[in-house]
């Protein structure tokens, strides 16, 4: 599998940094971590391009490799990367462009598959867009803090499944709320769940919603075979059945204390676009890390 | 849905979302079409004015590429019948295209001598620690150079001088945020503000000197247009010192430190090199050129010279220049030039003046300030959205139809065009400085709008009181 993790700032970025991390080495995934810089207007590219390799010169980092030498840092300190004693750190020289946007530096990794950190330069749909598509990407980790918006387009037009690392405090308990019903995305959200609640080890509900009191057999199904794989991996799990509005109900029985698995929306793209979906409408209110799984 | 798969639809939509002003564009310029022509508008005169339309909103919004933009007029040109297909090639390259090709092409030559170690240390040797006397030098060091060399050309030069005597005072940007925001926009107001110094200080300059000439309303020197535009600059100085102190007042008022590891750092570069010598040497004999043979020759073909010379004494690479060199920007202001030629031989920039004036007549008396607040408010305003060159090759013949004095309405114009205070996309400048990732966008409109309305207030005192006795 791999994994990739966009990360903003040093000051906001700690929190998707050390979720995503955790949860790429439970899957033993290769890591891409990628900043993406503003985009720069047409009428400026080259004078900006000029500008940057001037800072070159003067052995001064252009935006952006800062917050990549962060991550570098971190990821020697909690040793998800070697460091040999002669390594000399994260700088410029060690990223290598690919594209007149892109640049990057391989670095084998130690508890997960091989780390790439990436830079990029652009609007930051297209490129993280592009990233999944160019790398093959499966899991996209996203900070909660940024734009509403931003996550609402990638989860409309990015390929790969999307991690919303909302609100993640290290020093939480958390459970795992994984939602099940019948739609085709909830076998791909309890094979995520499970090996999250193993990596993390920690207790899962499965919650089933439905929006009349009587239980349609596809829900009731989908609840029981779910549980089943728990109870097969070792997992402890509770089963909870509600009736209700499934964003809302979702939203409440989420608190702050869990992380919530679900699946994406098979709705048309059109339908959601205009009328929204579950996991969009779970990603914008819940205030916990989300997983929507394609 | 239609036999499409949803990974169709959702990249359709994900096209549809991206691309919305592109589809804007051209269902409000098909709207335009059909609607028969205003009034005293050819039909020529209408259609060009669909392709500004058009080009505004595919430059502001930004979802094609540039060159794209600058083929659409052309071929628009042609197809709309508004001109022949030589008669569009011919209005497509002009000296003014020449001069901001070969100006575009020196600022590689120039930024990549190392002159900047040099500049630096001139200017802690001049301004001392003090940050008060650094600002100051900043935005006067900034502005006389880009008044002569572009303004891109000296921001380039001057970012990394800013950036190290930030990152000697301190690495966490919290302590340095105002500090880093008084030094870079000295050099992002610095630059643009020295632009309209001389000719050479921007493409719009020239632009503005060859509708001017085109237009049978005048010939203007590169002297003359020093003479109008250089005391607003020196008065432009200490005024933007002033609104930057009082706006970004940093901690720190003494750069002890961080002036020292600088020095510490350019002096390691040794003397100065044979190259550097040449390429100061070229740039003295372009700008003799620009004040002395220009009339002649032309800026743009000065400038070109300039090129050559770099070029045939092995100091800049052409790789070099290929890569670094903005071609799409010189497409898109030669076709924004051949639009505008177009709006003024068909009359549509005539039209737009006139509707402006009756409008303005029904507000206020005094038509002769309206027209320069109207000619001069615009370009500013537009300038901070579009290119300043883009949108001086587009109001340009507008302005000069508007009656009046043309070469006060145009210097004006282009002078205002300068006034790029305002947002990040406004100029080069601040976009370079907005890629240091120091300054947020919040912070160009603290500072900006302040200096926005001084200098308008400046050049309508400049204009009214003492170019009158120029002319």
């Amino acid at each position: 599998m791999k994994f990739i993790i966009a990360i903003g700032s040093k000051d906001y970025s700690g929190p998707t940094l050390e979720l995503g991390m955790r949860v790429a080495k439970a899957f033993n995934a290769a890591v891409d971590i990628i900043y993406v810089g503003e985009k720069i207007s047409a009428f400026s590219t080259s004078e900006v391009k000029l500008a940057q390799e001037n800072l070159d010169n003067w052995e001064l980092d252009r935006k952006g490799v800062d917050v990549l030498q962060w991550a570098y840092e971190y990821l020697v300190e909690n040793k998800y990367i070697h460091s040999d004693s002669e390594d000399s750190g994260f700088n410029t020289d060690k990223l290598i462009q690919t594209d007149d946007d892109r640049c990057e530096v391989q670095l084998e990794g130690c508890m997960t598959q091989e780390v790439g950190l990436i830079l990029r330069n652009g609007d930051i749909i297209q490129q993280l867009r592009d990233e999944v598509k160019r790398s093959a990407i499966d899991v996209m980790i996203i900070g909660g803090s940024g734009e509403r918006r931003m996550a609402h387009d990638l989860v409309q037009y990015v390929d790969s499944s999307i991690f919303v690392v909302n609100q993640f405090d290290p020093n939480q308990k958390y459970r795992l709320l994984l939602a099940a019903d019948d739609s085709i995305g909830t076998k791909g959200a309890v094979k995520f769940g499970v090996r999250v609640a193993q990596a993390f080890k920690i207790n899962v509900d499965i919650l089933t919603v439905s929006k009349v009191d009587q239980f349609r057999d596809g829900y009731k199904g989908a609840a029981e075979r779910a549980g089943k794989f728990m109870r097969r991996t070792g997992i402890q799990y509770q089963n909870i059945y509600r009736v209700g509005d499934p964003s809302e109900i979702i939203k409440k029985e989420a608190g702050d204390n869990h992380i919530v698995i679900m699946g994406a929306s098979s709705k048309n793209p059109l339908m959601k676009f205009f009328k929204g979906s579950k996991p969009l409408k779970v990603m914008e209110d819940c205030p916990c890390p989300i997983l929507i799984v394609k | 849905m239609l036999g499409f798969s949803n990974q169709t639809i959702a990249d359709l939509l994900y096209w549809v979302t991206r691309k919305r002003w592109l589809i804007a564009a051209f269902s409000i310029s098909l709207f335009l079409f059909y609607i028969p022509s205003p009034a005293f508008l050819s039909p020529e005169a209408h259609r060009t004015l669909i392709i500004v339309v058009i080009t505004l909103i595919l430059i502001i919004g930004e979802v094609i590429p540039l060159p794209a933009v600058a083929i659409l007029i052309l071929i628009l040109e042609v197809v709309f019948g508004i001109d022949t297909p030589n008669g569009v090639a011919k209005s497509f390259m002009s000296d003014a295209v020449f001069f901001i090709m070969g100006s575009l092409m020196m600022a590689v030559a120039i930024v990549s001598q190392g002159l900047d170690k040099r500049l630096a240390l001139g200017i802690i040797k001049l301004t001392g620690n003090k940050t008060w006397r650094i600002v100051f030098g900043f935005v006067a060091i900034s502005s006389i150079l880009s008044s002569f060399i572009g303004e891109h050309t000296v921001a380039a030069m001057m970012l990394p001088v800013a950036l190290t005597l930030i990152r000697n005072t301190s690495d966490d940007q919290k302590t340095v945020h105002r500090l880093s925001t008084i030094l870079l926009f000295s050099i992002a107001y610095g630059c643009a503000m020295g632009s309209i110094g001389t000719p050479s200080g921007g493409g719009r300059n020239v632009i503005m000197i060859g509708y001017i000439s085109e237009f049978g309303l005048g010939n203007i020197s590169y002297l003359d247009w020093i003479k109008y535009a250089y005391p607003m600059l020196l008065l432009e100085i200490p005024i933007a010192v002033a609104i930057l102190w009082m706006t970004f007042k940093p901690d720190q008022r003494i750069l002890d430190s961080a002036v020292r590891k600088l020095k510490v750092k350019v002096t390691k570069t040794g003397a100065m090199t044979g190259n550097q010598i040449m390429a100061i040497g070229i740039f003295v004999l372009v700008f003799l050129g620009w004040v002395f043979l220009s009339p002649s020759l032309g800026l743009g073909i000065v400038a070109l010279i300039g090129v050559f010379l770099y070029l045939s004494f092995g100091l800049i690479e052409w790789q070099d220049i290929n890569r670094n060199t903005n071609w799409g920007v010189i497409l898109l202001f030669g076709a924004a030039i051949s639009l505008g030629i177009q709006m003024k031989e068909t009359g549509a920039a005539e039209w737009v003046a006139t509707q402006s004036i009756n409008g303005m007549s029904m507000l206020v008396n005094d038509i002769g300030f309206m027209q320069w607040f109207i000619s001069v408010f615009l370009t500013g305003i537009l300038t901070n959205f579009l290119s300043n060159a883009a949108t001086v090759a587009v109001l340009g013949p507008v302005v000069l139809d508007m009656g009046g004095n043309p070469i006060i309405l145009g210097i004006s114009t282009s002078i205002a065009s300068s006034f790029a205070y305002l947002t990040i996309v406004a100029s080069p400048t601040c976009m370079i400085i907005h890629s240091s990732g120091l300054v947020k966008s919040s912070d160009y409109l603290q500072a900006g709008w302040k200096l926005f309305v001084i200098s308008i207030f400046l050049l309508f005192l400049i204009s009214n009181l003492y170019w009158p006795f120029l002319s």
